[in-house]
Formats: structure tokens, C-alpha cells, sequence
């Protein structure tokens, strides 16, 4: 449903006038009139208030009874006092009932010192306890979960934690049981919580009941200090504070932005920093000297590479993968085209689609924002798997469906875990998303091909047919006054859709879809790409594409892609390849071919954080790479917003900057990339992408920009009639005896998981060579 | 502003105080010393009788006999509340009330950072670690793996001492603090916890 609008009134609060938006809960008005009431259950991300606490009580003229803060929303002309006697005896007395059975072992508890009970018992409580009699006592701490600890002495109550698993993630794992003094958080039986999301319990608990086993007793808030950055261990790109002692990252916190991720974050996001610091990780140079790789000075580890490169010159092939910065991108496409005069690289997994198709699909007037996934009429899911692409909007779709109203609809050829939010679920073979896109647009535009197309992707012509209709909404049940509204539909499609041999067949049905639904400058609706990358957008708005130059200008000449790399080294056409934090093996589709190709490749230069087995077989010098908290930079968010990442933690042993060493090889190839410092890489960035102009770090700040909503935005070279020019599809038919099976990476199965002690645990292991 | 002038204003032109001194002392001063009159006979005069007086001292200590203490094999006591280098402590099992043979041997610290947090000078550093059934160190939950002291930073206020919830860090005697080496004077936990080799003498009640 469309984003509400709420009518701001008037009411006093300690005798002040103070405006808010009507209906807003008191507590969050009186915060407009700087009044502080203090809230343990109160948490706005969780939804509905449940009051579980009584810590907010206030006195509400007219209202003979204390009344809750949270749970009482405010109206023009309201009387509220918050700092009578009677107001605070109750506050005192909420503490101390709190407190009874508390055990304030504060030395030992890890919450010390950044403690809401703390905080709040010395502000409001009575400062002495009239309880002698012993406490209740239960065993701790215990293991919730291999990543948490729980205390059950010093939970008080308050219901977060629960709320989030039944209302939030929606796993329905966490449940309290027993009554009275003795109810305790737990889960059904007994089992680990072991959930996506669970992490963000942890960040929600008001006391020091739900720790993080990896950050256990490991630093005090005055120990530590936090640094804003952005976690690219997935597309969506979450904000983050990661928390920093002795230039470790010892935590991550959501550090929240509506706009991104809700103030919640996956438990890859959230524990996966182990990995930054762990012997696996690489802190030097190496080199592949007589089969082995053995670590190496810069010198020389740059001067084998430069030569290497040097040698193959415009034979050189370059992919720029996961974590790669849109400078990165930039720069590494400059070094490949301007200074080795190759036109071969690529930041893509499939096979390179025509470049207006890329313009037809970053087109500022149909991009959907991820806020519009919560508040839009209906929502398809296509070729995407949010929970294992791009895990914080799976959250984002469940609060539309369980708040909004949001009517979502899956298409997948395997279940998925929205099935049972969606109003409608559509399943097709495997592989056959792009044949399953045109039978959809075919529907939508009453074509008389949709049944067949429909059963050539193997799904019901029934279910295809109703979710168009689904999508275009109910005809007749708005009444005609003249302007309706536009229908906001949004469509999450994943990259992968662009994937196989019918790959921009499926892209040109996605425009049809899209121009059918009339989503073009409709505010709220449009497309939300979930790149197979996680700078996916940055690295092709960069130029980092075979056919596309910063900006998705029009190249000098094209090159090849990323496939066609690979048969490259294979026949000898290509002689070298720079891997920008991409290990083929891992992430490529097809890692037989890439295998030889490797194998025959004669120079290979990587940068690369581990030795996955891609780098380890097959690299010839592996330069030590950054993690997302050492680097400086940009990313775009799918949804084009730029958002910037800072150095939160120093580099490990000799790891340098990316840009630094592109730049250095570019010096040593011949051609000066006039680059001496991260800043002026970006400055770069923004001068040759004409829809970034006028950019500034300083502009990007902590909340990111969306290039869509600047007057830079103009330049974006918008094709013209791309989807009516193309008439028919061309869907080239699966033979009858293949059988395609769509291949994606889940981004659970990354070397950040695998090789995070505490988080290994959830690394899929594959089964399929 | 009165018509006298203060001590310190700048004399005026042909004012009174002018013409005597150059320099009032002001009204509430008693008595001023004043150097003595010109005059060959008044200054051997004073000369003599200043030499005398200070000899009048000597001759009166030369009589009680040598006071100096032969530090460092003699130490001066110290006070009960002096405070000097710090201790970490253990539990003892003393056998009375409140004593715990169970908790004996432990270490009282529990790696709780209360006292780096209360420290003026940021010179302790704390890193707590998580007791195991196998590994256990201190009574708590948790315990301190490295617990440092920067003794060349330490101002010995002794807010550590104040902080620690379980007197598991308490100022000591020792003040015999010079080294060498600047980094030889980061005390660890272990050179915390052990006994001084030397104790530092203590003052008696009323002494
Ligand atoms: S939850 Fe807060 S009040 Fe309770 S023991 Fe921990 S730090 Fe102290
Ligand atoms: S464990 Fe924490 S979040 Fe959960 S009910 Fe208890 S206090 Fe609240
Ligand atoms: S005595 Fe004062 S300065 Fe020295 S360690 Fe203790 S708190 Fe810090
Ligand atoms: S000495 Fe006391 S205050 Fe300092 S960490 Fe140990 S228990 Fe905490
Ligand atoms: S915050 Fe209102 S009852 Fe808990």
C-alpha cells in the first residue's frame, strides 16, 4: 500500500507545546519536544508495541490512570505529564520490580557499560533495593545458538527478542515459557537458534541476557571506538558500525538507514569479520615459484606481475568481482584499456547483453527504491532468491506483507522461503527464468504465445495467467473520481535471470513486463536488480563491462566477456588474466572450463584475501587484498544509491590498497594513471561518469546518495523504444533430452563464512562437483 | 577608585609614596625588612652577626650526631595509606567466615575494565577472556587474560583501587619504581600478583 500520510498536530507535554505527526506513539512525540521517557520493550523496528515493561508510564490529563508512553498514541490538544510524583514513584517502582530478581553481576556482564537497565536504574530508578530475600536463579550462561549466549537471570522480559522471531524474521523459533518470575527465553525444545537473522537479537536486548559468543567479554564500550562503513559481503549493501579495539574489528552493528537495510542486518553481515583476522587470511605477496606459491617482497611481486602483463599486452583478460570498489573497477578498466590497450574486460557472470539493453535497465525512471519493496501494491520476485542473494530484504518483503498490506507474488523454480507471505508462488524449471519472464510479458500484453511459453518454462499457463493479473490489480475496485493513483508494482529480479542462452531474450521480456505494468517515472514502482556481485551496478556503471566505458558510454572498441575469456586462454588468443577479487573456480558458472582455462593461462595476477582454490592452483603472483573495512571508496546499491566506504581498521602485514597497486602496475606498464591518493581515485570516478557529476565524498557522507535523485541524473543516456523495437522474443528452446539447471551462490557460501570460526558452521557444503 | 594609591599602581608624578621608597608595601603590612642603611660599619656589622646565627645552628645538630638514613639498605617507612605500586590479589582460604576453599588460589580479578575506565592517566589495559571448567582462573565468568600497568604513566591516585568491585587491585607500599627501560615499567598481571621481593617498611601507628 502506498506510504501514508499523516496530519501533524498540537499537544503539551511538561507544559510545552510540541508538534508531531498524529498518531505517533507518545514516546516518539515527546522526543520531538526533547522529553525523554524512558522504554525497555519499546523498539519502533519491531512493529506494534506490546508494553511489556511499564518503564514508560506517563500521566495523561483526563485519563485516570497511568498510561503507557509506548503504547498510547498522541492527539491534538493531549495534557502529558512525565515529571509529576505520581509519574515518578511509578518509575521507581517499575525499576525496582525489575531489579528484584536481576542479578547486577555488571563486572562480569558484557553489557556493562553500554546498558539500558544500567543507564536507566541510575536515571530513573531509586537508587536502593528494599529486597533481601535470595533471588531466582537459573544456570548460565547457556549457548542459545553456536553465535549467542543467554543469560536467563538477567533477561527482564521485555518480549524483543521474541517479537523478532515471530513478527520479524518471522522463524518462529524463539518462545518464552514457565509464567511469572520464572518464564525464560527459549527455544522449542531446546534446539540452537540457528536462523538467518538471528544476530540482530543480540543488538535488540536491552540487557546483557542475549550476548554474541564471538564478542564475549572481548572489549568495553570505553575500550573501543566505531567506524561507519558499509558491508559488500552481499548486494544489499547494509550500513555497519564496525567496532574497533587495537585496530581489530571485534563487532559489527547495524548502523541504520531506512533507506537500506531497516536498522537490521544478516548474521553474515554481522559475524563474518572474524575472517578479517584469521591465519588463512593473506598478508603478503606471493609468488608461484616452482609450483608453490611463496611469499615475495612488493618489488618483486609487482615487478613479475607488470612483466607478465606487460608480455601479453592487449591480450590480457580482466574480471573484477565481489567486493570490488567502483574506483577499483574504474581504474582497473583504465589499466587494461588505456595502458595494455585491451578492450577484454568484465564484471559479470553471464554473457554480455547488448549495451542498451544495460541502459534500458538503469534507467533513472525505472528504478524502484528498496523502501518501495515495503510499500508498494505488489512485489514479484523473478529469478531471485532474496534470503540467499541479498538476505536484508527478505526482512523488508515480510514487514510489507505483515504491515503494509504488500501483495507478493514468487516465481522460482524452487521454493523459496517468502512462499508462505506470497499471495501467489508460480514455479518454474529450473534454468527457465528468462523463458518464464516472456511467457509473463506475453500474458500481460494478451499474446497468444503465453500458454506456450508458459509451458515451455514449465509452469502452469493457469498460474502465469493469474499472476499478471495479479500484477495489474483489481479492475474495478477503485472507484472512478476521475485521477486514480498509479498501481505501484515492483519487480525483484536477480541477475541471474540474465543467465543461459535465452539470457537478453529474458531481459527484453523484463522491459516488456515492465512497460506493460506501466512502471516507467511512476514514483514507487519499477525494477530492483539483485546483482550475482555485490558492487554488481557500481562495477558496470564504472565501466568494468566489455562493451561499455565509464557511464555505460559506447567503448572504442568491445571486448570480450567474461565466457569468452575463458575460451580465450583457452586457444591461446589470451595470454594473461588479472583477477580482481574473483577466484573463478568459486564464482564463475562453468569452473570445469575455467579449470583449464586457468591451467592454460600464462600469466595470472590476483588479488585475492584467501586462498580459495582457484588462487591457490592456478595464480601467478597474488597480491594481498583488502576487506571491506580496510578500503576507501565507493559502491552503488542496486538501487543506485552510491554509498561510501571508509577504512575502519588498519591494514594487516603488508596489505596495500587496491587502487595503490593498479595504479603502481599501470606505472610499470608504461602509462601514468596520475593517482596518489583513494580521494583522488574517486574524484576520477565522478568525473568520467557523466550521471555521478558534481559528486563529493563530503555529499555521499554516512547515508549514501541515489545518483537517480540529483540533476546529474538528466545525463543518463536513456535508450528510446527499446522493448516496442524488439517485437517477438526470440526464446531458443531447451533441447528434449537436456536438462538446464540454473546454477547460482548462494552469498552464504563465500570464503568470509567458511573461514569465520564462529560462523564456518553455516557454510553450505556443496555436493555437486 | 580611592585617592591612595595601591600597592602596585604605577607611582604618580609627585605623589607622596613616591618620594620615600619607590614602593609601598601597603596598610596591611606590619613591619617591612629593609635592606640595611648605606654605610661601610652597619654591613660588616650585619655580615658578622648573620655568620654567627647560622653557626649557632650547626653546632646545635653537630652535637645530636649523624641523621642521614643509608638508603637504599635503609628505607624510610611509609604510611599505611601510602600509595605505591599496585597488587593484584587471590583469595585465601583463611579458614573464617566468608572464606571459600573452593574459590582458594583464584584470582579476585575478573577482567571487569572498571578500573582502566576510572583511570585519569589511561594506563591500564585490560583484554577479559571467558573461564572454561578446564580453565579456570578467577571466580567470575570471565578473567583478565593480560592485565598491564603502565607504571611510568601511573599518577598513583589510586581511583583503580576505588573502581575494583571486588578489591582485587589495591595500591601497595613499593615506590622503587626507576628502571632502565621505559617499557621494563609495564607491569603484567603476573608481576602484579607476585609478592614484592622486598617489603617496604611501614610506619607505626602515631609514629
Ligand atoms: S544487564 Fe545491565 S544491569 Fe544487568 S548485569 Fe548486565 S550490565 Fe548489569
Ligand atoms: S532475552 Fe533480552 S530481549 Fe529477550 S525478553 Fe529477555 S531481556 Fe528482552
Ligand atoms: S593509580 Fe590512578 S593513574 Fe595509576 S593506574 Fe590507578 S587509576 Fe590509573
Ligand atoms: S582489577 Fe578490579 S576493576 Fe580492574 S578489571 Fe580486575 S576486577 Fe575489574
Ligand atoms: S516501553 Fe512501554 S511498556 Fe515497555
Amino acid at each position: 500500500m502506498p506510504r501514508p500520510q499523516p496530519r501533524t498536530i498540537t499537544f503539551t507535554i511538561d507544559g510545552r507545546d510540541v508538534s508531531a505527526p498524529e498518531n505517533t506513539m507518545l514516546i516518539d512525540a515527546a522526543r520531538q519536544g526533547d522529553v525523554e521517557i524512558p522504554a525497555f520493550c519499546y523498539e519502533p523496528k519491531l512493529g506494534q508495541p506490546v508494553g511489556a515493561c511499564r518503564m514508560c508510564l506517563v500521566e495523561v490529563e483526563g485519563i485516570p490512570k497511568l498510561q503507557t508512553g509506548c503504547s498510547t498514541p498522541v492527539k491534538d490538544g493531549m495534557v502529558v505529564y512525565t515529571q509529576g510524583e505520581r509519574v515518578k514513584s511509578a518509575q521507581q517502582a517499575v525499576v525496582e520490580f525489575l531489579l528484584l530478581n536481576h542479578p547486577l553481576d555488571c563486572p562480569v556482564c558484557d553489557k556493562g557499560g553500554e546498558c539500558p537497565l544500567q543507564d536507566i536504574t541510575f536515571g530513573w530508578g531509586g537508587g536502593i533495593s528494599r529486597f533481601i530475600e535470595p533471588k531466582r536463579h537459573f544456570v548460565k550462561p547457556l549457548e542459545l545458538s553456536p553465535l549467542i549466549a543467554i543469560d536467563r537471570e538477567r533477561c527482564i522480559l521485555c518480549y524483543r527478542c521474541v517479537r523478532f522471531s515471530q513478527e520479524i524474521s518471522e522463524d518462529y523459533q524463539l518462545v518464552l515459557l514457565e509464567r511469572g518470575a520464572h518464564s525464560y527465553v527459549a527455544t522449542f525444545d531446546g534446539h540452537p537458534y540457528v536462523a538467518p537473522f538471528s544476530g540482530n537479537i543480540v543488538e535488540l536486548c536491552p540487557v546483557g541476557a542475549l550476548t554474541s559468543r564471538p564478542y564475549r567479554f572481548r572489549a568495553r564500550p570505553w575500550d573501543i571506538e566505531g567506524a561507519g562503513s558499509v558491508c559488500t559481503l552481499c548486494p544489499a549493501q547494509c550500513n555497519v558500525t564496525v567496532t574497533v579495539r587495537d585496530e581489530r574489528a571485534l563487532r559489527v552493528l547495524a548502523r541504520e538507514n531506512g533507506e537500506v537495510d531497516d536498522g537490521w542486518l544478516c548474521d553474515k553481515g554481522r559475524f563474518a569479520y572474524q575472517s578479517f583476522h584469521v591465519d588463512e587470511r593473506i598478508t603478503e605477496p606471493l609468488l608461484r615459484d616452482g609450483g608453490r606459491l611463496r611469499p615475495v617482497s612488493w618489488e618483486r611481486a609487482l615487478q613479475q606481475a607488470a612483466a607478465g602483463l606487460a608480455r601479453a599486452g592487449a591480450s590480457t583478460g580482466a574480471i573484477a568481482g565481489d567486493h570490488s570498489t567502483n574506483e577499483e573497477g574504474l581504474i582497473l578498466a583504465r589499466l587494461m584499456r588505456e595502458a595494455l590497450g585491451s578492450p577484454h574486460i568484465d564484471s559479470r557472470r553471464a554473457s554480455s547483453l547488448p549495451l542498451e539493453l544495460h541502459r534500458a535497465l538503469g534507467a533513472p525512471g525505472l528504478q524502484a527504491k528498496v523502501s518501495d519493496l515495503e510499500f508498494a501494491h505488489a512485489v514479484l520476485i523473478l529469478a531471485a532468491d532474496p534470503v540467499n542473494d541479498a538476505p536484508i530484504l527478505d526482512l523488508r518483503l515480510r514487514k510489507g506483507v505483515r504491515r503494509h498490506g504488500l501483495t507478493l507474488a514468487v516465481a522460482s523454480p524452487a521454493p523459496s522461503s517468502l512462499d508462505e507471505n506470497a499471495a501467489t508462488t508460480v514455479r518454474h524449471a529450473p534454468g527457465a527464468g528468462a523463458i518464464f519472464a516472456a511467457a509473463l510479458s506475453a500474458a500481460l500484453t494478451d499474446d497468444e504465445d503465453a500458454a506456450r511459453l508458459a509451458r515451455d518454462a514449465g509452469a502452469e499457463p493457469e498460474a502465469v495467467r493469474e499472476l499478471a493479473a495479479l500484477l495489474r490489480g483489481p479492475v474495478d475496485d477503485v472507484p472512478d473520481t476521475g485521477e486514480t493513483p498509479p498501481r505501484e508494482v515492483v519487480i525483484l529480479w536477480g541477475e541471474r535471470l540474465a543467465a543461459g542462452p535465452n539470457g537478453e531474450a529474458g531481459i527484453r521480456a523484463l522491459l516488456k513486463i515492465a512497460e506493460a505494468l506501466g512502471m516507467g517515472g511512476v514514483e514507487g514502482a519499477g525494477l530492483l536488480e539483485v546483482p550475482a556481485t555485490s558492487n554488481g551496478r557500481g562495477l558496470r556503471e564504472a565501466g568494468a563491462l566489455p562493451n561499455a566505458g565509464p557511464g555505460l558510454s559506447e567503448p572504442a572498441s568491445a571486448g570480450r566477456d567474461t565466457r569468452a575469456i575463458a575460451e580465450g586462454l583457452l586457444d591461446g588468443e589470451l595470454a594473461a588474466l588479472y583477477l580482481l577479487h574473483c577466484d573463478p573456480l568459486r564464482d564463475l558458472p562453468d569452473s570445469e572450463l575455467w579449470g583449464r582455462a586457468l591451467a592454460s593461462a600464462g600469466t595470472v595476477v590476483a588479488h585475492a584475501a584467501f586462498l580459495t582454490e582457484g588462487i591457490r592452483e592456478h595464480a601467478t603472483v597474488v597480491f594481498p587484498a583488502e576487506v571491506y573495512a580496510e578500503k576507501e571508496g565507493t559502491i552503488v546499491h542496486p538501487d543506485g544509491r552510491i554509498q561510501r566506504l571508509r577504512p575502519a581498521i588498519a591494514h594487516p602485514g603488508s596489505v596495500r590498497s587496491e587502487w595503490q597497486v593498479l595504479a603502481e602496475l599501470a606505472g610499470r606498464v608504461g602509462f601514468d594513471l596520475d593517482l596518489l591518493s583513494g580521494a583522488m581515485a574517486s574524484r576520477q570516478l565522478f568525473e568520467s561518469v557523466p550521471f555521478y557529476a558534481g559528486l563529493t565524498l563530503e555529499e555521499i557522507g554516512g547515508r549514501g546518495v541515489r545518483w537517480q535523485e540529483r540533476e546529474a541524473a538528466a545525463s543518463f543516456p536513456t535508450p528510446a523504444g527499446v522493448t516496442s523495437a524488439a517485437g517477438k522474443l526470440e526464446i531458443t528452446d531447451t533441447p528434449a533430452d537436456a536438462l538446464e539447471l540454473a546454477g547460482f551462490r548462494s552469498v552464504w557460501d563465500a570464503p568470509e563464512v567458511e573461514f569465520s570460526p564462529a560462523l564456518g558452521f553455516l557454510f553450505p557444503h556443496r555436493e555437486l562437483a | 577608585m580611592s585617592d591612595t594609591p595601591r600597592p602596585h599602581d604605577p607611582p604618580t608624578e609627585g605623589s607622596a609614596t613616591l618620594k620615600v621608597t619607590g614602593w609601598s608595601p601597603g596598610e596591611d603590612v606590619i613591619e617591612v625588612q629593609r635592606s640595611p642603611a648605606p654605610g661601610a660599619a652597619h654591613g660588616a656589622w650585619r655580615t658578622f652577626r648573620e655568620t654567627a646565627r647560622g653557626l649557632r645552628t650547626t653546632m646545635a645538630r653537630i652535637a645530636e650526631g649523624p641523621s642521614t638514613i643509608q638508603y637504599p639498605e635503609e628505607k624510610v617507612p611509609v604510611y599505611p595509606r601510602f600509595r605505591g605500586r599496585h597488587k593484584l590479589h587471590r583469595f585465601e582460604d583463611t579458614g573464617g567466615t566468608g572464606s571459600d576453599p573452593a574459590r582458594a588460589g583464584l584470582e579476585k580479578c575478573v577482567g571487569c575494565s572498571l578500573c582502566a575506565a576510572a583511570c585519569p592517566a589511561d594506563c591500564i589495559r585490560v583484554v577479559a577472556a571467558e573461564n572454561t571448567p578446564e580453565n579456570r582462573v578467577s571466580a567470575g565468568e570471565r578473567y583478565a587474560a593480560v592485565y598491564e600497568i603502565n607504571l611510568s604513566r601511573c599518577i598513583f591516585c589510586g581511583y583503580c583501587e576505588i573502581a575494583c568491585p571486588f578489591d582485587a587491585i589495591t595500591m601497595g607500599h613499593d615506590y622503587e619504581l626507576s628502571d632502565y627501560d621505559r617499557s621494563d615499567l609495564i607491569f603484567t598481571k603476573e608481576m602484579l600478583l607476585a609478592e614484592p621481593l622486598e617489603r617496604t617498611p611501614l610506619r607505626n601507628e602515631g609514629e
